[in-house]
């Protein structure tokens, strides 16, 4: 296959639905094999079985991101297949509902903590070996929010978590540099799942996010924010490291 | 009449030089001091601050422990006389500040240097609401700028600090209505023993020379975000590094 990734190998998490799912597409739509690490068999097939049916490259690999030995399961059977791995997504996330901080349980901390934060010690530390001996070829990207940033009202853990992913990126970059490797977040809006339950949770909040968005829409998972995972996964997106890409149609403009 | 005049603070960390120049500036602006973490590095500062002529009390606690926080701040309100008024959060677990490779790093350091961080964040934080509720009161937290830019060797501490700094945010951002600011404080990268230097993650050296001394520099910027004049600041972070990094 031709394209700005072909040869290359990507593994995406949570890749069932989503986020995920688009930056699985638009990578694959652009040369690259691509494992959908997700945690159901049922939302991770279909998903690969579409891009294939576009005549991508796609496996699904069931893959639980809070697991340490999952992760590093996924990534022996992905080296296995396809005789490396170039580029390494962590997406799965899983969040919970609208709380006050002063009534956070474990339940909830857990949930935030294990899927963003150790889901991405969990990626980074299982494709390391594998990114440095893909050079300036390897990427690590993690999907974090404009809330890492600014933080969020009603979600009192979902801005921590996230942020903590972007000092990781930093951190990483900075230490990986020498090998080339690259390290980033990319910090999207788009039509999930996910937005859709918080719109039918809160039917003023499509409202109020598509007023404050310059573009004036909510984004296309695939179209408008695997696509530039894409850019900063080929060559062209190779000096840029340590950064963190906002891709929500210019709603958050605080960077 | 000082800043913080009969107001009653905790602050943690103080076995630390960061946390001891913040202690002292916090006592020297009028308030009664409360130092919780393990006690026995702490009965130097209690000394220094009762020295000084102000009221301090040492009271031992598990920071990473909820409940041992809550009822050490409750214990602190009981000794000096009022509710906890003013908090600086300058504790770290001192792994935290080991630099290793992230390949080094297992999941029993990962478990210690992030949950752990983040566990005793919540609990200070939840401690000062469960204080400041109804009554109002300011909760500084210390986040060094490696934070912000990230350092080799250090990406679990620098998780952390970054996990905070937005906790920090999230607090500011649902309890202004109970009258209670959270913001944080940005030191230099020198104010902990991590070994790196602000040259190492920016082109520019300190505009004002040097990454200043813990008390006197560092101190009246915590004094003044905790007194009145900074009543409509919150949710904020202040870089005081002597100007080195310079973003936002």
């Amino acid at each position: 296959m031709t394209g700005a990734l072909a040869g290359r190998t990507a593994i995406v998490t949570g890749a069932g639905q989503g986020v995920g799912q688009g930056i699985a597409a638009a990578l694959a739509r652009r040369g690259a094999s691509v494992v959908l690490a997700a945690r159901r068999a049922e939302t991770g097939e279909p998903a690969a079985a579409a891009i294939r049916d576009r005549g991508g490259e796609a496996t699904c690999v069931v893959t639980d991101v809070t697991r340490g030995d999952d992760v590093a399961r996924c990534v022996t059977e992905t080296v296995d297949r396809y005789g490396a791995l170039h580029v390494m997504v962590h997406n799965a996330f899983h969040g919970g509902r609208p709380c006050r901080l002063e009534d956070v349980d474990d339940a909830l901390w857990a949930a935030n903590s294990r899927t963003a934060v150790w889901g991405s010690y969990y990626c980074a530390r299982a494709a390391a070996p594998h990114l440095a001996a893909a050079g300036t070829r390897g990427r690590l990207l993690f999907v974090t929010s404009p809330a890492g940033v600014e933080g969020s009202v009603n979600l009192p853990v979902y801005g921590p978590v996230k942020a903590a992913q972007r000092a990781l990126a930093k951190s990483l970059a900075r230490e990986w540099g020498p090998r080339g490797v690259t390290v980033n977040c990319l910090a999207p809006v788009a039509e999930t799942p996910a937005l859709t339950a918080a719109f039918d949770a809160n039917p003023v909040l499509r409202e109020r996010l598509e007023a404050r968005t310059a573009l004036g829409r909510v984004g296309d998972a695939e179209r408008d924010v695997g696509a530039v995972a894409a850019f900063l996964a080929s060559d062209d997106g190779g000096y840029i490291t340590g950064q963190t890409l906002v891709c929500d149609g210019g709603s958050f403009l605080g960077l | 009449m000082p800043a913080l005049d009969g107001r009653v603070a905790v602050v943690t960390g103080a076995d630390q030089p960061l946390g001891r120049g913040l202690a002292l500036a916090v006592g020297a602006a009028g308030a009664s001091v409360g130092l919780v973490g393990a006690t026995d590095p702490l009965a130097a500062v209690t000394a220094e601050l009762d020295a000084r002529g102000g009221r301090a009390t040492a009271v031992d606690a598990t920071l990473t422990d909820p409940t041992d926080v809550s009822v050490a701040f409750a214990t602190v309100a009981d000794e000096l006389g009022g509710a906890v008024r003013v908090v600086v959060h300058a504790a770290m677990d001192p792994l935290a500040y080991e630099p290793i490779p992230f390949e080094a790093v297992d999941d029993q350091r990962f478990e210690a240097v992030w949950e752990g961080t983040m566990r005793a964040a919540l609990a200070v934080l939840r401690a000062s609401f469960a204080q400041m509720r109804g009554r109002g009161g300011h909760v500084l937290v210390v986040t060094p700028t490696i934070s912000m830019s990230g350092a080799p060797r250090l990406a679990p501490y620098a998780a952390a600090l970054e996990g905070q700094r937005l906790l920090a945010k999230s607090a500011a951002r649902q309890w202004g209505a109970d009258g209670i600011r959270v913001n944080c404080l940005a030191p230099a990268p020198e104010q902990v023993p991590i070994g790196v230097q602000s040259l190492d993650v920016s082109l520019a050296p300190a505009a004002l020379g040097g990454p200043g001394d813990p008390e006197r520099d560092l101190g009246p910027v915590a004094v003044f975000l905790a007194g009145d004049d900074a009543h409509f600041v919150t949710g904020a972070t202040v870089g005081v590094d002597g100007g080195v990094w310079m973003a936002p």
